[in-house]
């Protein structure tokens, strides 16, 4: 995902290469959806065959159509996130229809964690968060490769405290 | 699994050959009666209850069991605030206070004074009654991480927040010098009660309470039965009470200058009095509602990391509850004495009560004007040298002022109806507070060109700013 001069608006700074999160995100995201909107699906489907009443399939069938929705919304999702180093802050921008753009200087910083949950584990992936002395900062980049994430939050860390000032 | 790099955040145990200190002894018997006074509104509630029950209690032995319930409270409160008062005890060093605490889970806690954001000296009334005084330190560190030493003579806690301040401003400890004593404060806005009570007047509950008065009214002169008028006592209360709460609160304010930075002072039953150092104020908002504009009254609310401004009842982050004009430009003096243009009172007259692009303002574009039909042609901002100034809101009016050197991060935000009219919103990350800077719908491009600049201008302002320890300089006697 480079940048592209065509479609250079406020979401798309100038001399900014956009690093995007890893594809595995997209499965692991896909696979929790399926979980939780399979199992009522499935739960509707048998509930509708057992009972014989036509009407009742429209409940799996929602189901089923929120599933088809969000595998179509999920991976383009993913690919729209995307981050990138600048020489002094770092740049996390997100969403299609409501698009975000946070910038975080370096020196504001005050301390990255790096998180991986046991879903995010089995597929590969960890997630970096950047806080600052504010809450609603809302830093952090999902699907990293574990080793990316690692390197991120070291690279981080020396850049923040080359840094870093009072609040 | 979760692991944190920590950029900032020293785990060491504290240095030897600290002189550790005790609360005052007298401590447990002002934080003991807490568990009676639990008890006694369990008591009064059950009491409520069965009011009708009272005549056959009197006889019984039932007064004596509460009694001794009451008793037995009373020992167990006090007696554990006695074994607190045991276990607490705080040291204080050139770099940090050290607060070891807890009677079941031990708690050592250390603030470093260079983080320091605000120091204040509150008063509870049976402490003020007694001439003690809890000494609350604000680090920059979230909800919770702040210091308590409660409670302390009053004499000896206002001592020590010179003697801390001293330290966090980095004019260093010499033994055998005597300590420091407290920079000449010069008061600078005073509130009477009169005014507070006129501007409690002029409020939007005051609309409400005679509203419902005229209703109460007509609907007793409807229903010919005065009884109607006990179903509105829950909301009677509930009305004294946030007046009374306000006005308590707010009685009797002062804002001083000196160079430990900020005093305020204010409280009726609970004194408070709070010192922010220079540079802790984050951000500041100035607000007028719409039946203040008449005698133009302005009241000034600020962010600083450590009042976390959540709770409702708590008035730390007011810099001048109500102002006039003059006294509002004065607050906003006293936090920025630069605002980094020529002729300030221009600007801050048009960013106070203007609209439309006078004085550099940049505004919503006309194409956009219907996300906020009422107030597009005031609602923009304008950049100065020194401040970003964030003016909005056309009933009432709201101006939010944020120093270059504390903008904390930046995001921008579009959704779908606003890229279709080439707009985005700026949001301005702050520390948690009232305060939530933010420009909405601005056009696209001056959006991004903005949040581009002003994440530069942030990084020279910080590089330029004053020293954390801002009385380093300061030759030592």
């Amino acid at each position: 995902m480079t940048s592209q001069p065509i479609s250079a608006g406020p979401f798309d700074p100038p001399n900014v290469v956009w690093s995007p999160v890893s594809p595995r995100l997209s499965t692991a995201r896909l696979a929790s959806a399926s979980i939780s909107l399979g199992l009522p699906l499935i739960a509707g489907a048998v509930l509708a065959a057992l009972s014989g009443i036509v009407w009742l399939w429209l409940i799996p069938a929602a189901f089923a159509a929120v599933l088809g929705w969000l595998g179509w919304l999920i991976p383009r999702q993913v690919r729209a996130i995307g981050y990138a180093e600048r020489a002094d802050d770092l740049l996390i921008r997100k969403g299609i229809l409501v698009r975000s753009m946070v910038v975080v200087p370096y020196g504001r910083m005050q301390y990255v964690d790096v998180e991986a949950g046991p879903l995010a584990r089995a597929f590969g992936i960890a997630s970096v968060q950047l806080h600052t002395a504010s809450q609603i900062t809302g830093a952090v980049i999902n699907g990293l490769s574990p080793v990316e994430a690692t390197r991120l939050r070291d690279q981080l860390a020396s850049r923040g405290e080359a840094r870093l000032a009072g609040l | 699994m979760s692991e944190g790099t920590v950029v900032d955040r020293p785990q060491e145990s504290p240095p030897v050959g600290l002189v550790w200190r005790r609360m005052h002894p007298v401590t447990p018997a002002v934080k003991g009666w807490k568990v009676v006074v639990v008890l006694l509104a369990l008591g009064v509630q059950q009491l409520g209850e069965n009011l009708r029950e009272l005549g056959d209690l009197m006889g019984t032995n039932t007064w004596l069991i509460a009694l001794a319930v009451l008793g037995a409270g009373a020992l167990i409160g006090f007696g554990y605030a006695a074994i607190a008062w045991r276990m607490t005890r705080f040291a204080i060093d050139d770099e940090a206070v050290y607060l070891h605490s807890g009677v079941l889970f031990r708690q050592q806690r250390k603030a470093r004074l260079d983080r320091l954001q605000a120091v204040d000296v509150v008063q509870p009334l049976l402490a003020r009654l007694l001439g003690l005084a809890e000494l609350r330190l604000e680090v920059a560190g979230g909800a919770g991480s702040g210091i308590s030493l409660s409670f302390l003579r009053e004499d000896d806690a206002t001592a020590l927040r010179t003697e801390l301040l001293a330290l966090a401003a980095g004019v260093r400890r010499v033994e055998g010098t005597p300590a420091p004593v407290p920079a000449p404060q010069d008061s600078v806005l005073e509130v009477t009660p009169a005014r507070l009570i006129a501007a409690m007047a002029r409020s939007g509950g005051s609309v409400v309470l005679v509203l419902g008065v005229a209703g109460l009214i007509a609907a007793v002169v409807a229903s010919h039965e005065i009884g109607t008028i006990f179903v509105m006592v829950p909301a009677a209360l509930g009305f004294v009470s946030f007046y009374w709460g306000r006005f308590s609160r707010e009685f009797n304010f002062r804002a001083a200058i000196s160079p430990e930075g900020i005093g305020l002072r204010h409280g009726l039953l609970e004194a408070r009095s709070q010192t922010v150092p220079p540079g802790r104020v984050q951000a500041l908002r100035l607000t007028q509602s719409l039946l203040w504009r008449g005698p133009g009254w302005w009241r000034v609310e600020m962010n600083v990391a450590g009042y976390s401004g959540e709770k409702v009842q708590v008035t730390e982050n007011v810099l001048l509850p109500v102002g006039d004009r003059d006294q509002a430009l004065l607050a906003i003096w006293l936090v920025l004495p630069d605002l980094g243009v020529a002729d300030p009172r221009a600007l801050l007259a048009a960013a106070m009560d203007g609209s439309g692009q006078e004085e550099g303002f940049t505004t919503i574009p006309r194409r956009a004007r219907w996300l906020d039909p009422l107030g597009w042609r005031r609602a923009g901002f304008v950049v100065t040298d020194r401040a970003l100034l964030i003016r909005s809101g056309r009933l009432t009016h709201r101006l939010v002022v944020v120093p270059h050197e504390r903008t904390q991060s930046l995001s921008l935000e579009q959704g779908p109806v606003q890229r279709r009219l080439g707009v985005a919103s700026l949001v301005v990350h702050s520390t948690p507070g009232t305060v939530r800077p933010q420009i909405p719908h601005l056009d696209a491009t001056a959006a991004g060109a903005l949040m581009t600049e002003q994440a530069a201008r942030a990084r020279t302002a910080r590089a330029g700013a004053g020293p954390e320890l801002w009385r380093r300089p300061v030759v030592e006697p």
